[in-house]
This record gives structure tokens, C-alpha cells and sequence, in this order.
């Protein structure tokens, strides 16, 4: 098979997940026994107001109707109206994307530029002092929640020490592009260290467990290849220890890690969530979390279909670059 | 169902492995813990002292400036038809009474955290079960069955796992609000818990009741079985194609015959080592849920550490404290998973051995 | 007699395991000739491949060897150390366990290589074939151009250039005369269509192709000695024949030696020039083909003879030698002949530690038999053998 019917059969299984997820986003609100509507109002509203969001929503119409109302205008962006606001969903929803996405970018890079090098050279000097160290602060990484992190992050170092902000994201990417675009470079350069002082906290409590799990992922897999016989083969042909290691082995070894990154992806978006509701972060989380406080389900069923659609997006572009890295997959 | 050779394989390894037996003795210590909390914790976990709030563990003492009323003779002193106040510094110092301090409300930190192992554990122990019999069943099924069964199967697998666990649980725990359901604690009813407290001179008056808290257990299941179903799917799939599970179908037994007596006993393996990791990935997450307030769970780890973010700037240990009991045990759970893993999977050497 | 090439002398190799000290190969001494292929024949476990690993340095830790010297043959290592190292070197021949560490690695490839057992395993999957051995090509062209170089850690390849490289599949460290010579290579050895296979990764190949394969890639860099461990092994049969005769014609082309670890003694008696028999970490006896299989002295060695069939004589009994592979853990070995609560005809004078004796100058044998006939009347009734001899297990194993 080639590599570009293997994406084509990629998408068609993503677009089918993306459909079960509609699906299923669109059954949250009959989860719960007896009249839909109880899910969606707080039980001691006015009866009249009552009625007129049962309208409203087409919660009298028959299940059909109601499931093709929720998903035909979803394609066109159309994720319904706010029960709060009044406002789009889907605007709202987009609104907060792009601090979210830094968020989980920012805890990426910091996680694979930290911990394969770390992995590496635990991996290469086994059983000696560094190997100790990355060994213990992965396993402590891992069993750490990220949200008591942050909570421990701001206690020491913005509330104690005072060096960073407890919380809040005063401007982002896409502001500081805006002022690069209007051509004030200075107030640019200001605004990213403004953002970089402000994200760094957050990146690294997102970051840490992934840290963790990537070094001893590197560490484990780079023993793993160390072992094989065709390392060994390298070694008899007369190849520099540097090309064994860096050349073969690390290669074979990341490609396992790439998979689980793409796999772990969830609990990174779900990470980013509690980190958002830790340092007040105005991305998806909070939206998420406010939307449930206030009993504002379309809000929620829009967050949770755009969530669930970047999760199938990035999938696939895993997968893409897993095919292009690993030969043998796109003829498997 | 345990071999003799795994049996050795896991003493062997626990021979060998320091951090093995660490793990095994913090996961031991905490389940007793939970157990015995109503003979171990010095107060109810509820009991407020308002006068003694935000006492600090052992080992630190706090200064704190406060204006105070000015007393002369025990009268307050009154000057110009005002009430005089100075500015005092005052010193709260750690008791042995409170080794680990005390919550903003004047509770017991120690007794939280006995008594907030009792959630985290229950939720963990019940939570892993329900996911892994639903996931191990839903693999199975797949695996033996394959073709339409499996893809139907896989394909909601894969279905759930595009909502990342947390997000969906939030949701789910926002929608179906927080069912719990009070059960008797057996130690304080029978008596034998009260009788031992004032029999050792512990203030009595703990709980009556354990709080189990059912949506949280059924919805992290709801979120993790997956896991389970993935495992139990791929061992499925190997084990169908072993002679003897062939040769048993061949004799006439029933489908449900041959997963129950074949393949299920030889899947065990994997599916017990993903239970132990499970277990502390659910555990974290019935913290993030209670951080987050959505467990409706008031003694919990995760939901002490949300209320001490109020004292941050002058009570640390309040979200700290509860943050290590989290910490140790998830350690202790990641340690005894890796025990299994490289006792059990010859295949994945090398990793946590010291 | 053809020159020396490669001359091993009491080499011990151990293994310091959690379970104890493990005496994987002791005082291990044998020649290989100019053009000659040498064979080392024995049980799996009998530390047979350990010393071939010895001899190309690739011992890794726990492993260690503990003494021993390897002399080889090379006039320009001799005249280089000559002075700075008189101790590792003697006349044109140098120890290379004296030599320093870069120089030993800078061995690998023009003077010793190795094919392995498995050659699905021994290639990386996911670097076309062609290109690991161009690489193989390459490191021996860049060692040419830049001797000195080729003695660093590096080698001249830049750690940054192969970070990026080992996320990108580039060539970018493989140049195309390189290439070219890899496929030139590939043609040599047999394989079919080599410009189109050498693009193609290892698990498009069949075992018997990428054993070619792998026997181009260590032809590479030309190298004076080609160790061949258990090369047919993982083979079918019919594909085992072609290999063999393909080891034989280049070893006859390039007048490289051989030296080929086998347990198998059909590919001994079909291949080697001469042979060394091992049981539990030492040659036992050893000499040239024909003396050792039709006139094995060490009874080890006679009841591995007598474990194969008879294509003359079907009906005859196959005698499999009784008891087991013995333990290799330091503290579990006698103070004995290791052979001798197997050995049939063990004498109490097999109850010391035994020597190697000289038969005829090229024939040796560590065995009290080569100095006194077999003595009934001295034998040692050991209940270890009659305990060992219930559980037969033929040497082929």
C-alpha cells in the first residue's frame, strides 16, 4: 500500500470517529433517566421558560429531527447558540483555541527537547549516577498530578520567591503577530517576553508528566535497540559508536515514542484543561469548566466536538509522520 | 491461575529490585490506612477547631502581624471614644497534637489524609474493577469473535478514545451530577472502633459512614475501560490461534466455555499489570475531579488541595500535604506495576531495575 | 605452512552476572592461517560465539575479557607501535588487546568482520539495505582518505548533523560511490537485480537473500579475517548449501580467512581446512579436518562424532553423549576435567585440572588420553554420571 492510500484510509477512519463522536456528544443529553430537558435546566425553573427552551431547542420534535438539526449545521461551523450569552458556540469556542494550543505546544517542546536527550543518556550510562537521576525524577514525574505542580510552582516560585505570575495571559501569539503585522516590532519583542514570563509556569506543569514519560519511554526503547543484533552488526562493520547510537539506534527508538506521544495527546488536552483551571488560563479548560458551572450545555457539546476533532486531526498527522519515519508500516 | 514460574519470576524480581519492595510496603501501608482509619486518625477528618486554624506542621512555626485590642485589667482600653488596638506579631507554633498542621477551618491534616486514602483507594479499587470488566469483556469478545464483531467493537474504542479522559469525565460528572451513596463504616458500627478509641484516649466521634462515590467510580471506568479493551483484544487475538484453545473448540466446547477456560486465564497477565498502573491513573484523575470540585467528595486529597490555594500565601502545607499522599501513593502503585511488568513481560526488560 | 594470521592465546572472557561470575570462554588458544578456514565446532553454550566476539572486541558489559592475547598479523600496526608499544608487538604480528581502544574499533571492518546468525535481525529494519552497506563502504572510504579520523570517537560525523538525520531518512552521510559499491557488492554475492533490491528494506528480503546481503556488508572493507557465527543456521536447507558455497568461493577470490563457528559438523567437515572442538568455555582438542574426525582422541569429541548419523551404515545407533551442558558459573565448576562426570572413560587422574598436550605438533588435545590408554581398572564410578545420564541430550542440540 502506498503511503498516500494509507492516508486516505487514515481520513476515512478519522472522519467516522469524528462522526461517532458528534454522536455521541449529541446522546449526553439523554444519559441521564426520565425528560431530557431536566439535564439541561435546573429543576425549579419557571415552567414557561421551560417550555419555551423545549421549543427552542426542538426537544418535542422526534429524535430524528433533533439528531439531524444538531448535525447538519456542523460542517458549516454551526455548533448552536449559547444558553448564557446568546452568542455562536462555535465562536466562542475558537476564541479560546489558540491559548490552548500554546499551552500544549509550549508543554510538547518542552517535554521532547528535555526529556529524549535525557532518555538517551540514561540509557547510555547505565547504571551510573545520571542514569539514577533521570530514573527518579521519571518515575516522580509520572506519579505526580499536574495540577498540585502548578499549585506548587505558584506557592514557591510566583507567591514565595515572586519570579513568575501566579496566573493569567495577558497577551498571546496571535496578539503579539497582530503587532508584528502592524509593524511595531518593539512592542512585539515586549509582548513575547511578556508571554514567554507568563506561559512558563504552565508549560512546565502541562509539560512535566510528559517529560517523565517520555524519557523513560527513550530510556527503555534506546536499551531495547541497544540490545538487538543489528547494533551489534553495526559495531563489526566498523561503524563509530556515535552512528550506532544516534544513527540507529535513537532512530528505531523514537519511532515507538512517536506512537504513544500520538496516543497520550488526550491526556495532554485533558492536562491542559486543569492546568487552565489552575493558573486561570483563558483556553478551552476554563471554557469547558465554566460551561458545566453554569449548566450551559451547548457550550460544552461544541468544546467537546472541537476537542475531540483536534484529537482525530493530530492522529492522523501521527500517524503520517509514523509511516514516513517507519518504511514498513505504509506495507503492512 | 498463577503459575509456579510466575511465582518465582515475581520473587526473583522482588529479590532483586529495591524499588519493588518500596513500592509493595507504601501500597500495603496506604491500603491499611484506609482501612483502619477510624482506629488511626487522631480526629474526625471533619472536626473544626476555628480557634486553631492554619496551624503549621511539625518543624515550622509561622509569624503573623495582626492589630489586636489593647487590654488593661481586663477591660478594653478606650481612647477618645475609640477602641485601642496594637499591632502584635504572633507566632503559631507546631504541636504534636497536629504533626502535619492544620486546614484553614482548624481540621486535623493528618486525619484528612487518613481518611481521603479511603476515597482514592475506593475509587481506585472500584473504578480499575467496573473498567476492566467492562474493557476485558468488550476485548474479548473482539478478539475472539474478529470481523464484524471487532470492528464494531474497536471502532467505539477508538471513538472513545478521541475524548481525552479528563474532558469526558468532567462532562460526564457535570451532566449526571454526583450520586453518592453513604455506607455504614463497619468499624464504627459495630462499636469496636469507638471502644478502642477512648480504651487508647483518642477523641472519639468519627464518622459513621463511608462515602462512596458512585458516579465518580462509574464515570472513570466509563473513561479507562478502553485500555482494558485494547490489551484483552490483542490477547485475544494471539491466544484464539494456540492449538489448545483450537483443540477445545474442535472437542464441541461452547464459545463462552473456551474464553472463560482458555483464553481468559492466559490474558490474565497483561491485564493485571494494566490494572495496577490503572489504578494510579485513576486515582490521579478522582483528584483532578475533586480539585476541580466535580467529585462532590469532601474528604479528598485532590479537594484539600484546592481549598488550601486560598492560604497560599500564608498556609503552604494545607495544598501541600495533601499533594505528597498523592504523590507517595501513585509512586508506590507505579513501582509495584513495574514489579509485575518486568516479573511477568521478559519481553520489556530494563526499565526501573536499580 | 602459510603464515600466521591470526594467533589467540590463552584468552579468557567472564561474564559477571547477578547470578555469579560466569567463565563463558577460558584459556582459549588457536591459529588461523593465511586463506584457511577454521572452524570452532560445540554445544550451544559452549562459549563458541563468545569467542568469536572476543576476537572482534564487541564483548559488551557484564562481559569482560579477563586475559589472554590476540596476536594479528599486520606490518604496518607493528611498524607503528613498534616503538611506543614494544610489549604488543612481535616481529609483524601486535596483541590487539594492548592496542588503544580507537585503534581496536578502527579494526573492525578492514581487518576482522562478522556475519551473523540471524540476518533479519541483524539488520536495521528501517534503513534500506543498500544503505547500511554503503555505510559499512563509506566508513572504510573516509578511513582510507583519513586514517588518524577513523581512530576518534566521532569519526568525523557530526552529532548535530545525526540528530537531524536520525528524524529525517536521508542519505545524507552516504555518498553515491558508496552506493554504487554497495550495489557492486550485492552483485557479488549473488543477489539478483542488486541496483532495485538495494533500495529495498530488510523484511522485503528472504532469509537466504539478506544473508547474501549481509556477507556484502561485511565484505565491505575487506577485511583480512571473516568470522562467520552460525552463518546457516536460521536457514532452510536447500538455501544453507548455497551460502556455504558462496563463503567458499569469495574466501577463495579475495584469499581472506575464515573463521567459522558452527555447532553443526557437517558444515565443519564440508568448509574448514582446520578445526577446534569446544566444551564449556575451552578447545578440547583441536588440528587439522581429517585428523580430528578420523582420529579424535578426546572422547568429547568422539561422541560428537558419534551423534550424527551414518549415511553408510543407517541401522547403526546414534550414541548421544549422556548428561548435561555443564554450568558455566565460576562457582559451580569442579576443580576437574569439565568433561569428566560426562566422559565415559574417566580416569581418576581426570580429577586435577588438565593440560593441552601436543599430539603431533598440529594436533592438540586436552585429555589425559593422548599421554595413556583408557584404564577400566582406574575409572571413576561418579554418581554424578549415572544421575546426568538419565536425562540423555544429544550434542547436536
Amino acid at each position: 500500500m502506498s503511503l498516500s492510500r494509507f492516508l486516505i484510509k487514515r481520513s476515512l477512519q478519522g472522519l467516522f470517529v469524528i462522526w461517532g463522536v458528534i454522536t455521541v456528544v449529541f446522546g449526553l443529553r439523554f444519559i441521564s433517566p426520565g425528560d431530557p430537558a431536566n439535564v439541561l435546566l435546573p429543576p425549579d425553573v419557571d415552567p414557561e421558560v421551560r417550555a419555551q427552551v423545549i421549543a427552542e431547542l426542538g426537544l418535542n420534535e422526534p429524535l430524528y429531527v433533533q439528531y439531524w438539526q444538531f448535525i447538519s449545521g456542523i460542517p458549516f461551523g454551526d455548533l448552536g447558540l449559547s444558553l448564557v450569552t446568546r452568542t455562536p458556540v462555535a465562536a466562542r469556542v475558537v476564541a479560546r483555541l489558540p491559548a490552548t494550543m500554546e499551552l500544549a505546544i509550549a508543554a510538547t517542546i518542552v517535554a521532547v527537547v528535555i526529556a529524549i536527550p535525557l532518555g538517551v543518556l540514561s540509557a547510555t550510562r547505565r547504571h551510573q549516577p545520571a542514569d539514577y537521576g533521570a530514573t527518579v525524577f521519571s518515575l516522580v514525574g509520572i506519579s505526580t498530578p499536574n495540577f498540585w505542580l502548578g499549585v506548587m510552582l505558584i506557592l514557591v516560585l510566583a507567591v514565595q520567591l515572586n519570579l513568575f505570575p501566579t496566573s493569567q495571559r495577558p497577551i498571546g501569539l496571535d496578539g503579539i503577530a497582530m503587532l508584528l503585522a502592524g509593524g511595531d516590532v518593539g512592542a512585539a519583542v515586549d509582548g513575547f517576553v511578556t508571554w514567554l514570563w507568563h506561559i512558563t509556569l504552565p508549560a512546565i506543569t502541562l509539560g512535566t508528566y510528559f517529560t517523565a514519560l517520555i524519557t523513560r519511554l527513550t530510556r527503555s526503547g534506546m536499551l531495547d535497540q541497544l540490545g538487538q543484533t543489528y547494533v551489534r552488526a553495526s559495531r563489526a562493520k566498523g561503524l563509530p559508536e556515535t552512528l550506532v547510537r544516534y544513527k540507529h539506534a535513537l532512530r528505531n527508538t523514537l519511532i515507538p515514542v512517536i506512537t504513544v506521544i500520538g496516543l497520550q495527546l488526550g491526556t495532554l488536552i485533558g492536562g491542559a484543561v486543569i492546568t487552565e483551571a489552575v493558573f486561570a488560563w483563558p483556553g478551552l479548560g476554563t471554557l469547558i469548566i465554566n460551561s458545566i458551572n453554569a449548566r450551559d450545555w451547548p457550550v460544552l457539546q461544541g468544546s467537546l466536538i472541537i476537542v475531540a476533532v483536534g484529537f482525530v486531526l493530530v492522529n492522523i498527522l501521527v500517524d503520517a509522520l509514523y509511516a514516513y519515519v517507519n518504511p514498513q508500516v505504509a506495507y503492512d | 491461575m498463577i503459575s509456579e514460574r510466575t511465582r518465582r519470576n515475581l520473587r526473583r524480581e522482588l529479590r532483586r529490585s529495591l524499588l519493588a519492595k518500596l513500592g509493595i510496603v507504601v501500597v500495603i501501608l496506604m491500603v491499611a490506612m484506609a482501612i483502619f482509619a477510624p482506629f488511626i486518625s487522631p480526629y474526625s477528618p471533619s472536626q473544626q477547631n476555628l480557634d486553631n486554624a492554619r496551624q503549621p506542621p511539625l518543624g515550622f512555626s509561622t509569624a503573623e502581624t495582626r492589630e489586636v485590642t489593647q487590654m488593661e485589667n481586663g477591660s478594653v482600653v478606650i481612647e477618645d471614644g475609640q477602641v485601642v488596638t496594637e499591632t502584635q506579631t504572633v507566632y503559631t507554633n507546631a504541636t504534636f497534637a497536629h504533626p502535619l498542621g492544620t486546614d484553614g477551618n482548624g481540621r486535623d491534616i493528618l486525619s484528612r489524609i487518613i481518611y481521603g486514602a479511603r476515597t482514592s483507594i475506593l475509587v481506585g479499587l472500584f473504578g480499575t474493577s467496573l473498567a476492566a470488566l467492562i474493557g476485558v469483556l468488550v476485548g474479548l469478545s473482539a478478539g475472539f469473535y474478529r470481523g464484524r464483531v471487532d470492528d464494531v467493537l474497536m471502532r467505539s474504542a477508538d471513538i472513545m478514545l478521541a475524548f481525552p479522559s479528563l474532558v469526558l469525565a468532567i462532562a460526564l460528572v457535570g451532566v449526571w451530577g454526583q450520586a453518592q451513596a453513604p455506607i455504614p463504616d463497619p468499624f464504627v458500627a459495630t462499636g469496636i472502633a469507638p471502644a478502642f478509641r477512648s480504651a487508647v484516649g483518642l477523641p472519639t466521634g468519627m464518622p459513621e459512614t463511608v462515602v462512596l462515590p458512585g458516579t465518580v467510580i462509574v464515570v472513570v471506568a466509563l473513561v479507562n475501560w478502553v485500555w482494558f479493551a485494547r490489551v484483552a483484544r490483542g490477547e485475544a487475538l494471539s491466544i484464539r490461534e494456540e492449538e489448545y484453545v483450537k483443540a477445545a473448540k474442535a472437542l464441541g466446547a461452547s464459545d463462552g466455555r473456551t474464553v472463560l477456560r482458555h483464553v481468559l486465564p492466559n490474558a490474565i497477565t497483561p491485564i493485571l499489570v494494566l490494572a495496577t498502573i490503572q489504578v494510579a491513573a485513576i486515582i490521579l484523575l478522582e483528584s483532578a475531579l475533586s480539585f476541580l470540585g466535580f467529585s462532590g467528595a469532601d474528604v479528598s486529597w485532590g479537594f484539600d488541595i484546592a481549598l488550601g490555594r486560598q492560604y497560599q500565601s500564608t498556609a503552604w502545607w494545607i495544598s501541600t500535604m495533601p499533594g505528597l499522599a498523592i504523590v507517595v501513593t501513585v509512586i508506590g502503585l507505579n513501582l509495584v506495576g513495574d514489579w509485575l511488568r518486568d516479573a511477568l513481560d521478559p519481553g520489556i526488560e530494563g526499565e526501573g531495575g536499580v | 605452512m602459510a603464515d600466521t594470521i591470526l594467533s589467540v592465546r590463552d584468552l579468557s572472557t567472564r561474564f559477571f552476572t547477578e547470578e555469579g561470575q560466569v567463565n563463558a570462554v577460558e584459556n582459549v588458544s588457536f591459529d588461523v592461517e593465511d586463506g584457511e578456514i577454521f572452524g570452532i565446532v560445540g554445544e550451544s553454550g559452549s562459549g563458541k560465539s563468545v569467542t568469536a566476539l572476543s576476537v572482534i572486541d564487541l564483548i559488551e558489559s557484564p562481559g569482560r575479557v579477563t586475559q589472554g592475547e590476540i596476536w594479528y598479523r599486520n606490518a604496518d600496526l607493528a611498524e607503528e607501535f613498534r616503538g611506543s608499544k614494544p610489549e604488543a608487538v612481535d616481529g609483524d604480528l601486535v596483541d590487539i588487546r594492548r592496542l588503544p581502544k580507537g585503534v581496536r574499533r578502527s579494526l573492525r571492518g578492514p581487518s576482522f568482520s562478522m556475519v551473523f546468525q540471524d540476518p533479519m535481525s541483524s539488520f536495521n529494519p528501517s534503513i534500506t539495505v543498500g544503505e547500511q552497506i554503503a555505510e559499512a563502504v563509506e566508513v572504510q572510504r573516509r578511513a582510507r582518505s583519513n586514517p588518524r579520523s577513523t581512530r576518534s570517537r566521532t569519526q568525523g560525523y557530526g552529532l548535530g548533523s545525526l540528530l537531524v538525520d536520525s528524524l529525517l531518512p536521508s542519505k545524507s552521510y552516504v555518498d553515491d560511490e558508496s552506493m554504487d559499491r554497495a550495489v557492486e557488492l550485492l552483485d557479488q554475492v549473488g543477489i539478483p537485480d542488486p541496483e532495485d533490491r538495494a533500495d529495498e528494506y530488510p523484511h522485503q528480503f528472504s532469509g537466504g537473500m539478506l544473508q547474501r546481503a549481509m556477507i556484502a556488508q561485511a565484505l565491505a572493507g575487506e577485511p583480512d579475517i571473516l568470522i562467520a557465527d552460525e552463518p546457516t543456521t536460521a536457514l532452510d536447507v536447500t538455501i544453507q548449501a548455497q551460502i556455504l558455497n558462496l563463503l567458499r568461493d569469495l574466501q577463495e577470490q579475495e584469499g581472506m580467512s575464515i573463521l567459522m563457528i558452527t555447532h553443526d559438523l557437517g558444515v565443519i567437515a564440508r568448509m574448514c581446512d582446520r578445526v577446534g572442538v569446544m566444551y564449556a568455555g575451552e578447545v578440547v582438542e583441536r588440528g587439522p579436518l581429517a585428523d580430528i574426525f578420523e582420529n579424535p582422541v578426546h572422547p568429547y569429541t568422539q561422541g560428537l562424532l558419534g551423534s550424527i548419523p551414518d549415511v553408510d551404515d543407517p541401522s547403526g545407533r546414534l550414541e548421544p553423549i549422556s548428561g548435561n551442558v555443564p554450568s558455566l558459573l565460576d562457582s559451580e565448576m569442579p576443580d576437574a576435567c569439565y568433561f569428566a562426570d560426562r566422559c565415559p572413560k574417566a580416569m581418576t587422574d581426570c580429577l586435577t585440572r588438565i593440560p593441552e598436550y601436543e599430539l603431533d605438533g598440529r594436533h592438540s588435545v586436552r585429555c589425559v588420553l593422548a599421554e595413556q590408554e583408557y584404564d577400566p581398572a582406574d575409572a571413576v564410578d561418579s554418581a554424578d554420571a549415572t544421575d546426568a545420564a538419565d536425562q540423555e541430550v544429544s550434542a547436536d542440540d
